[in-house]
């Protein structure tokens, strides 16, 4: 049916080798001569393992991996993966499914991976960004108008301004043979020069402040309007998507890349109409006046954008790597003190001295280089760009003299205005030199930020979804369910939760508990089978109607930045005063509030007063209690805290879950006590289900978690021990 | 009876066990891995693992397996992969080096910087000539000490230069302001 290459087979020497899948069996050749043939039904599951340079296919039986089949460079395991998963589809379902898409597409014009985006930031077409961004002006376009208009003109005033100075100069500096006999000066001609002067400068202010207010109206409101919609967005997306980026990239976008267009929009957007455009007038005009001079003028600009070209690269490379290594530098500074009391009860003092020594010169260096590269080349290349300058002046004050007939005559004034209109034909040039980077730059973030704004959630309520009112029976149907399709996380997961009850996860680390939470919870949606909540696919209900009517209670407790009300109130904020206060009595957390210096008001959060993990749980408790859920989840609620802090909070949560159906997950079998029923997970697949009684006498995987478990604690109780008796023994 | 059980469950502190390597008799099984036998016993599927990968590769390889539980289980380590006799020297040695596939950078032909995150480095390897594609270049084209300089491609494919002392002028100098 199909047959993907592989490069390794068992030795590290490269093969030229191919895994061919038929209908019924793999067969695995290795230059051109079949090795193996595998029948599918041998095994219950294929795939993936990952080694450290390269990766294999293997076959598993009850778990255990029993079969090697072949090797791959990382190149191919995506696609070997693909195989392993539809193999395995094949297996439990019976239907062979042909092709599938891959899971981590590249873009087809770069090749590049395109880490989340639907279409490549780099390659998607700068115009088409652009114009969606020029799109988001409408709102604004009186303001931009009257920028963009009010540029234009304080453009023209300006070009105006070498020609006052040309007749100042022609008609009024006179030389001194020529000015014997008379010396009258049209006074008022010159007055009205003097005056068109200084009009002209107070036009060009005026022009600018409007232009300033008008531009920074546009500009602001733009960024603003962004930085929400993507803010909003981002909420909005489903967890899957939000978790392929970072946090740090998400707030990157929201703020840098927002930032970065408005500034475009401010600095370029109206200045590259202008610029392109006072390049275009002056250039006519100059070429008018002489089109010589003008020839001489623009002579070295090709070579300058030649040679920016060029050494472009190596410019940037030497400030990146400056940069890399202030970064190293302070990374080390970040290490040496915070861990200072390491430091000192090494006594390794010297030893991160001299590494100290080391990483600072290597940014002096780096940075010196640096500078140096900049300091050569950008005096250069100015001093080459305005080179025309000098051929003007020499060939323009021979034709003043009359010393170069072919090339025709010249006034001192005409030699002046020349001068000025070419130094404003090399402003808009430095300027235009630097745009291609920029205009770049300003397109990747903004097809970024467009990206976010444009990508559909993957968890979408459905059309007829409805609005619930839960009762609290849960049912898991079938359920197969991987972060990454490739690997399952949860597989044939089936189980009923009944309305009331408390039902506890265990299981090992990594076997799926909290998997099964985020499925309830529609954080993702399952890949087969279904979830439903008094028996209706939670897909069909409407995402706020189910979360609004679940309370979770997590391992750790992120309180917002503002107070103790705040946070509490945050789950329901139209709630009363005394129902908060209700709510914190019934989760212990009143009487530490209570005590607290500013009570009720103390800030929490980042900046604010540090309250205990104890103390967290509980605010968490009376925000879950105020939430007035009909499904209750804790995960690892009193993980993090001590035995005894873990009995008091647990009264609280008793409260909490009295006639709610409650899952909670905890890696301490014991908090596990009121739990009606222990759903046992053993990887990815429902072990057992049972009664903590039932479970202990079947002496299964749930027996052997408990006695796993005695074990560390009976070995934490003699570590204990035996420390007392080293005490008294002292 | 419980209780009892428990009193009477012994716990040892882990130890660093070395292994007689005239003891050892590693061979490939029919399922394609590499299994064991020491001590009277067989392991089937053990994990060999180079423990400090970066700076020696045949000395320190801890030998494991999984349990029926799936537990990680070390049965000891090989201080140096020496004292095996040739043919278990070569066996162990394949494995070790297919698990640790990175071939060896001999020579940098240039580097390109496409000013978005990426490098691409055309590099002569011990498995021949290629241009890899290198994302968030700072943390995967670094040098892991004076001498070794260790890079990663955008698939997960490993590349090292145990000494960069030893290539060409021209590879240093294109190498220099990246590393």
């Amino acid at each position: 049916m199909f047959s993907v290459p592989f490069n390794l087979y068992k030795k590290k020497e490269k093969v030229n080798g191919h895994l061919c899948c038929t209908h019924e069996e793999f067969l695995v050749y290795v230059n051109d001569e079949l090795r193996e043939t595998i029948r599918y039904d041998e095994y219950d599951e294929y795939a993936c393992e990952q080694l450290v340079g390269c990766s294999m296919m293997v076959a598993r039986k009850d778990d255990v991996t029993k079969k090697y089949i072949c090797s791959f460079t990382q190149d191919s395991f995506i696609a070997f993966a693909e195989v392993a998963k539809i193999v395995n589809h094949y297996l439990t379902t019976g239907i062979f499914v042909e092709k599938s898409g891959i899971d981590e597409p590249k873009c087809p014009k770069c090749h590049l991976p395109l880490d989340g985006y639907a279409e490549c930031p780099y390659c998607s077409s700068k115009l088409r960004v652009f114009t969606k961004l020029f799109k988001r002006l409408a709102p604004y376009k009186l303001p931009f108008a009257a920028a963009v208009l009010c540029t234009i003109l304080a453009e023209l005033v300006n070009v105006i301004t070498p020609y006052i100075n040309r007749i100042l100069v022609d008609d009024y500096v006179i030389p001194a043979q020529e000015a014997t006999g008379d010396y009258s000066i049209g006074w008022s001609g010159f007055a009205i020069l003097c005056c068109a002067l200084l009009g002209s400068v107070l036009i060009s202010t005026i022009l600018d402040f409007v232009n300033m207010k008008a531009s920074r109206h546009v500009a602001l409101n733009l960024g603003q309007d962004l930085r929400q919609d993507v803010f909003n967005k981002t909420l909005d997306l489903s967890m899957s998507s939000i978790s392929k980026k970072t946090a740090g990239e998400l707030i990157s976008r929201v703020s840098n890349d927002a930032n970065k267009i408005q500034s475009f929009i401010t600095d370029y957007g109206k200045d590259a109409i202008i610029r392109i455009l006072s390049l275009i007038i002056v250039s006519i005009i100059i070429f008018i006046m002489n089109w010589k001079l003008a020839l001489l003028a623009i002579l070295p600009i090709p070579f300058v954008i030649f040679i920016v070209d060029r050494i472009h690269n190596t410019i940037n490379m030497h400030f990146r790597r400056s940069w890399r290594f202030s970064n190293e530098h302070s990374k080390l500074l970040h290490d040496a003190l915070n861990g200072i009391r390491v430091v000192k009860s090494c006594g390794t003092e010297e030893q991160e001295i001299e590494k100290y020594r080391v990483a600072s010169s290597k940014w002096a260096k780096a940075a010196g280089d640096a500078e140096i590269v900049w300091n050569l080349v950008w005096p250069i290349m100015d001093f080459v760009l305005t080179f025309g300058n000098y051929f003007i002046l020499f060939f323009g004050s021979k034709m003043i003299l009359g010393v170069m007939p072919s090339w025709g005559t010249m006034t001192l004034g005409e030699l002046t205005q020349f001068t000025s209109y070419v130094s404003m034909l090399y402003m808009p040039l430095r300027w235009l030199m630097r745009l291609p980077r920029t205009f770049s730059d300003v397109s990747v973030s903004a097809s970024k930020v467009f990206e976010i704004l444009e990508e559909q959630t993957d968890v979408r309520d459905s059309k007829d979804c409805i609005d619930l009112d839960i009762k609290g029976d849960i049912e898991f149907d079938h359920v197969y369910f991987g972060y990454k399709v490739y690997n399952p996380v949860l597989k044939d997961v089936t189980c009923k939760i009944e309305q009331g009850k408390m039902i506890g996860i265990v299981g090992h680390s990594g076997v799926g508990k909290s998997t099964m939470i985020n499925l309830i919870l529609r954080l993702y949606d399952v890949t087969q089978g279904s979830v439903k909540i008094d028996g209706v696919d939670i897909r069909n209900i409407s995402q706020q109607s189910l979360r609004s009517q679940v309370g979770v209670v997590l391992q750790e407790t992120y309180l917002f930045e503002g107070s103790v009300l705040d946070n509490i109130r945050y789950a329901k904020p139209d709630a009363t005063f005394e129902e908060i206060i209700q709510a914190s009595k019934v989760a212990h957390a009143h009487e530490f509030i209570t005590k607290l210096p500013d009570g009720y008001n103390t800030k929490v959060g980042n900046k604010g007063h540090t309250l205990s993990g104890g103390e967290r749980q509980r605010i968490a408790i009376a925000r879950a209690i105020l939430h007035d859920p009909k499904i209750i989840i804790l995960d690892e609620a009193t993980a993090s805290l001590d035995t005894e802090t873990e009995k008091q909070i647990q009264e609280g949560l008793n409260e909490l879950c009295k006639g709610r159906t409650t899952i909670a997950i905890a890696h301490r079998l014991s908090t596990l006590s009121n739990a009606d029923r222990l759903i046992v997970l053993d990887k990815g697949r429902l072990a057992e289900m049972g009664t903590h009684d039932e479970l202990m006498r079947k002496k299964n995987v749930y027996y052997s978690l408990v006695m796993a478990q005695r074990k560390t604690t009976k070995m934490k109780k003699a570590d204990i021990g035996a420390a007392a008796d080293v005490k008294v023994n002292a | 009876m419980e209780a009892k059980e428990l009193a009477e469950e012994k716990f040892e502190i882990d130890k660093l066990e070395i292994l007689d390597a005239s003891k050892l008799e590693f061979y490939r099984d029919d399922a394609g891995f590499v299994s064991l036998k020491y001590n009277g016993q067989e392991y089937f599927n053990v994990r060999l693992t180079r423990l400090t990968p970066f700076y020696s590769a045949t000395t320190y390889i801890s030998v494991a397996y999984d349990n029926e539980d799936n537990e990680f289980k070390e049965i000891g380590v090989i201080k140096d992969m020496k004292e095996l006799s040739p043919e278990q020297y070569k066996l162990v040695d394949d494995y070790l080096e297919y698990k640790y596939f990175m071939p060896e950078i001999t020579r940098v032909h240039s580097i390109k910087d496409n000013s978005r995150g990426f490098i691409f480095v055309d590099i002569d390897t011990s498995a021949g000539r290629k241009t890899i594609c290198i994302r968030d270049w700072y943390s995967n084209f670094r040098m892991l000490s004076d001498k070794l300089l260790y890079a990663v491609d955008v698939d997960g494919n490993k590349y090292a230069c145990h000494d960069i002392d030893k290539l060409d002028k021209k590879s240093m100098s294109v190498l220099e302001i990246y590393v």
